[in-house]
């Protein structure tokens, strides 16, 4: 299943308008600049990746800290109610950046919530996988939704993929 | 909660203590500083800084910390001087006259009908290439002499980042107390540390769930303490879902009568109103750009 959140946006330029498939990954269309794995010890590695990128990519510098929460608690929940680690790729696209952030396995069985309270079953993440993700009102996924200019979540047998996208806005960026 | 080195808390000096204070950052030196001050002049103790950061920049930090500084100044409660003109006359150092001088202040805070004195001294200036700076052992074993029994109290300040092991090791014997700030957590990306001046938690670095025990400690001690809690997060550049949802727990948590104050950067504070940190009542978001 997918989430579009503030779907209104469209695509970034050469990107088609298929949402992302596990295993299809849109990275077949464009060399990320990005492709990083991540576990618990090396989240503050994501969270400065993404600042980076999202600064040079014109992100406005009030909203990159925005960005960054968002990535991060998607790679947080990858590593606290998924397989522990995953892998981040990030593009930069014509109007802003996109990280597509794979937890690439189901986690052990009875591995779902990690005791901290948070694993709430969500309506709009129902499928298999996902399901172990919490969009509970303020926390990971629900931060996700309002900061991100675009958000699908697709859930399978063999893992999550989450792509998220943030723009910069109508100013334009040459590239 | 270790308190790194340090065997008692800037708030239980005793009056005749020559405490060695180690510090890491400014904030901190500040904090530990407007705390002994503060509490020096509640005692109606005279209180003299010496401070290489000079009255201009000393004062208004002591005053944004609640230290009512403008009125003990103006009444000669208070006096706050450059180490120039207190330690080292003609740009040298003299363990003799640096005595001397402190015996001048002993001797004017009882003339003055003081019933005790507090000395702060920012012993910076002694990284620098400072003629007779090899006497500064001299003069801490002076000053400890001196102190005992009185109702004079001296706290020196030494950046634990800028003093070598060596000379920190030298003059630790020669105090009574060593005393830094209370710290329940710390690593090359977070720093957790009580604050006491005003009194609260100070958070500097990046924050996110793996570091919710320490945070929790630290919010579970300030509440503990009486009156309005400040959470300082001036240095913090990232938070995340369930750090910040937990300060804001810990505000609603407070009796009515109580005021939380988060005192943080646009970006963080963003994050704060997103969780909804501005419909909580008595928690103020401040931003940490109003100096």
């Amino acid at each position: 299943m997918t989430d579009d959140v503030r779907g209104s946006g469209g695509p970034p330029a050469g990107a088609s308008d298929a949402p992302p498939v596990p295993g299809v990954s849109i990275a077949a269309r464009a060399q990320p600049a990005v492709d990083q794995s991540f576990d618990g010890d090396s989240l503050y590695a994501v969270r400065a990746t993404v600042a980076a990128h999202a600064s040079e990519a014109g992100i406005q510098e009030s909203r990159v800290r925005s960005v960054v929460l968002a990535v991060h608690e998607l790679a947080a929940n990858a590593v606290r109610h998924g397989a522990g680690q995953g892998r981040m790729r990030l593009w930069v696209t014509g109007d802003g950046i996109r990280c597509e952030m794979t937890d690439a396995g189901a986690p052990p069985a009875g591995a779902n919530g990690d005791g901290d309270g948070q694993d709430t079953r969500s309506r709009d993440a129902a499928s298999a996988g996902a399901a172990r993700w919490p969009v509970e009102h303020g926390h990971g996924l629900w931060l996700v939704r309002e900061i991100a200019d675009q958000f699908s979540l697709e859930s399978g047998p063999s893992g999550t993929v989450a792509v998220v996208s943030f723009h910069v806005g109508s100013r334009p960026v040459t590239s | 909660m270790t308190t790194a080195g340090a065997d008692v808390q800037i708030t239980d000096l005793a009056v005749d203590d020559h405490a060695c204070l180690t510090f890491g950052e400014p904030e901190e030196l500040f904090d530990l500083t407007a705390a002994f001050v503060r509490d020096g002049l509640a005692g109606g103790l005279k209180v003299v800084w010496v401070t290489e950061a000079g009255p201009q920049r000393a004062t208004p930090e002591l005053a944004r910390r609640g230290v009512p500084v403008q009125s003990a100044l103006a009444d000669g409660q208070m006096t706050v001087a450059g180490c120039e003109d207190c330690l080292l006359p003609g740009q040298a150092f003299s363990a003799g006259e640096a005595m001397r001088w402190l015996s001048e202040q002993m001797a004017a805070s009882q003339h003055d009908g003081f019933g005790g004195l507090r000395i702060a001294m920012d012993m910076n200036w002694a990284l620098r290439p400072v003629s007779g700076v090899e006497e500064l052992p001299e003069f801490e074993e002076g000053m400890a002499a001196a102190l005992a029994g009185t109702t004079v109290s001296v706290l020196c300040q030494y950046d634990r980042e800028r003093f070598d092991p060596v000379t920190l090791a030298t003059v630790a014997p020669f105090h009574t107390r060593s005393v830094a700030a209370a710290t329940y957590y710390a690593d090359a990306l977070l720093r957790i540390c009580r604050q006491y001046a005003p009194p609260g938690i100070r958070v500097a670095g990046e924050i996110d769930y793996r570091r919710e025990e320490p945070l929790a400690l630290a919010l579970a001690e300030a509440i503990r303490l009486d009156g309005n809690v400040t959470i300082n997060l001036a240095d913090l550049t990232f938070v995340d879902g369930p750090c910040a949802r937990m300060i804001l727990d810990a505000a609603r948590g407070l009796a009515a009568s109580r005021s939380v104050e988060v005192r943080c950067h646009p970006a963080i504070a963003d994050t704060f109103a997103l969780l909804g940190a501005r419909d909580v009542a008595g928690v103020s978001l401040v931003s940490a750009d109003d100096r």
